[in-house]
């Protein structure tokens, strides 16, 4: 139940973009706490909607019921800048976000798609080297000051309270369309500096 | 972030990692169990050979059927589960299910226990359509059923499902999705027989088939009361090298797998473990031949191995058995279940009932599902007819 009710929070996030992204096309800019209170209950509402026997939000998590909970935070991080201008994930956690995301794709996907023997998702279900690994990560970050740190603390928590169809700390952690985005990021980082 | 704040992120963090940690450490179910490998029965004067074949499913002008499995109700019943309709991978494909208790002389008429329809509603997304359905039991007489969904494209967008049912198939719990795989949970599929564990869980062949071609085990652990299901995967082998693993166990460490191979390999692989299937040998391809069709494997009473198969690289025109001796290394041929030019005779999948008995369901040339029972009697008997 919990991570079915968890499933509705990107849809309504991606939703909540999208109408932000059409007011800023119509020219309006959709600004301050009313109006974030009514494009999230707009967004929600929409996302309840039956289509054919199932909510519409429903139809987004049929293709992919496990977007990652740094993906979560990154949209709900630009939602929230639309807004109010607070920039919940500064430019230093997001380009962390978008390093480690890919990393982590590179390291996993190629393998867990049967390159080799060894398959490195086995290492999310249950206290491994993964999780290990995890917390150094987030302590060293935590160090740096660097707002990511508070995501992967995210993924923990969210991990814990099983907020994912998913059993397994990867899915958490990352997800394809996360590592894709990831490298438009950083692709567009890489433009960006060249050109300056 | 200023120093308190600092302090407290580490502490949470930290708080964060000890509940997987004392999971993993100090909880008490974390025992991942060895094979069970069921006593074979008793019964007291050397039996007679004994062989006997039927159909389950009825014949149905226009419909197909594919992929059956069987297993053993309470007090000697048995329950089957096969998928059928239009053609393989329709939309209109349902999972049936046909029951026989022990004193009846027929199976029940098949009913369907789930379709596109029901899989959307119990795991709430749209399913496109079903497939592969596995049928198991527990000692207590839980029935299982994992059963392929479909979301988007064709066999390789594969998920596996997992329902129940406590009430010999009656009623079904509502389905679970299983995420086997971080890339969009697709590519997973089931075929073969699981093995039972002795921490009550099983240990289920799946494959997985999306740029890779390889075999893999599903630990599966119905916790407490069978309501809190957990699982984890672990690799066979890797690459585009086998599908569709047959796991048998000679005893709580050892068994041997069999696989269906991929690419231009038209032999059947062979695998061994003997930690209880957490490590297996690198895969030897064996003289038998596979024309890309799945198999099945069942240990017999004294050691030796029985192999249900289609004994051709290229077509499933025929199905046969073969016993070996030296634990799956060298075959002999004892049986020739089907043999007609043309036809289809595929995908066995065996189980030995508690009275010792061997039952074997296969796909009769897609049209209906075939049921074929001996015991262990018939086979040596066939196989020292074979013999010289």
């Amino acid at each position: 139940m919990t991570a079915w009710a968890f499933s509705f929070v990107f849809p309504v996030l991606l939703t909540t973009a999208l109408l932000q992204a059409i007011a800023a096309l119509c020219g309006r800019r959709v600004r301050g706490r009313m109006p974030a209170i009514a494009t999230a209950l707009l967004a929600t509402a929409i996302m309840f909607i039956p289509v054919r026997d199932l909510p519409f939000g429903r139809w987004i998590i049929s293709l992919n019921a496990n977007f990652s909970i740094p993906l979560t935070a990154v949209l709900f991080s630009g939602v929230v800048r639309g807004f109010f201008s607070i920039r919940l994930l500064d430019d230093k956690a997001l380009l962390t976000c978008w390093i480690f995301s890919l990393a982590a794709g590179l390291f996993l996907y190629p393998m867990a798609l049967g390159l080799g023997r060894w398959d490195p998702y086995g290492a999310g279900w249950g206290f491994s080297w993964l999780f290990v690994l995890l917390l150094g990560v987030t302590l060293v970050l935590l160090a740096m000051n660097n707002r990511f740190a508070v995501v992967l603390m995210g993924v923990m928590a969210a991990y814990n309270l099983g907020l994912l169809e998913s059993t397994n700390l990867w899915d958490y952690l990352v997800d394809p369309v996360l590592v894709v985005i990831s490298l438009i990021g950083l692709g567009w980082r890489i433009g960006v500096r060249r050109e300056a | 972030m200023n120093r308190r704040l600092l302090v407290i992120f580490f502490i949470a963090t930290l708080g964060l990692y000890a509940w997987p940690a004392y999971d993993r450490f100090l909880a008490r179910d974390r025992d991942p169990g060895t094979f069970v490998v069921g006593p074979i029965p008793a019964t007291g004067a050397p039996d007679s050979p004994f062989f006997q074949r039927e159909f389950i499913s009825p014949d149905v002008p226009d419909r197909i059927v594919h992929v059956g499995s069987i297993c053993e109700l309470p007090y000697g019943g048995l329950a089957a589960a096969w998928y059928g309709g239009t053609r393989e991978g329709a939309r209109d494909v349902s999972i049936f299910l046909s029951t026989r208790s022990a004193e009846a002389a027929a199976w029940s008429r098949p009913k369907v226990i789930m379709d596109r329809v029901l899989a959307s509603r119990d795991l709430s997304r749209y399913i496109k359509k079903v497939g592969n359905p596995v049928l198991f039991s527990n000692p207590q007489g839980r029935l299982y059923l994992i059963y392929v969904s479909i979301t988007v494209g064709g066999w390789s967008g594969s998920s596996l499902n997992l329902t129940w049912s406590d009430d010999h198939g009656q009623t079904w719990g509502r389905s679970r999705r299983l995420t086997l795989s971080p890339f969009f949970n697709i590519s997973e599929l089931v075929r073969n027989r699981p093995v039972s564990l002795s921490n009550h869980g099983f240990a289920v062949p799946i494959y997985h088939e999306c740029l890779g071609y390889f075999p893999e085990i599903l630990w599966l652990h119905p916790g407490a009361a069978g309501l809190k299901i957990r699982f984890a995967k672990t690799r066979m082998d890797g690459g585009a090298s086998f599908i569709q693993p047959a796991l048998a166990a000679l005893d709580p460490s050892n068994a041997i797998a069999f696989y269906r191979p991929c690419g231009d390999n038209r032999a059947i692989g062979r695998a061994v473990t003997r930690d209880a299937g957490l490590t297996w040998s690198e895969p030897q391809l064996l003289s038998l031949p596979n024309p890309d069709a799945a198999l099945d494997a069942l240990p017999l009473s004294d050691r030796r191995l029985l192999l249900a198969y289609n004994d051709s690289p290229v077509t499933r025109e025929n199905l046969c058995l073969a016993v070996s001796t030296d634990r799956g290394r060298e075959w002999s041929r004892v049986n020739t279940l089907e043999n007609e030019p043309e036809a289809e005779f595929s995908y066995p999948y065996m189980i030995r009932t508690r009275d010792g008995r061997i039952h074997v369901v296969y796909t009769w040339d897609r049209k209906r599902i075939a049921h074929v029972v001996f015991n262990e009697a018939w086979v040596t008997a066939q196989s020292e007819a074979k013999s010289p």
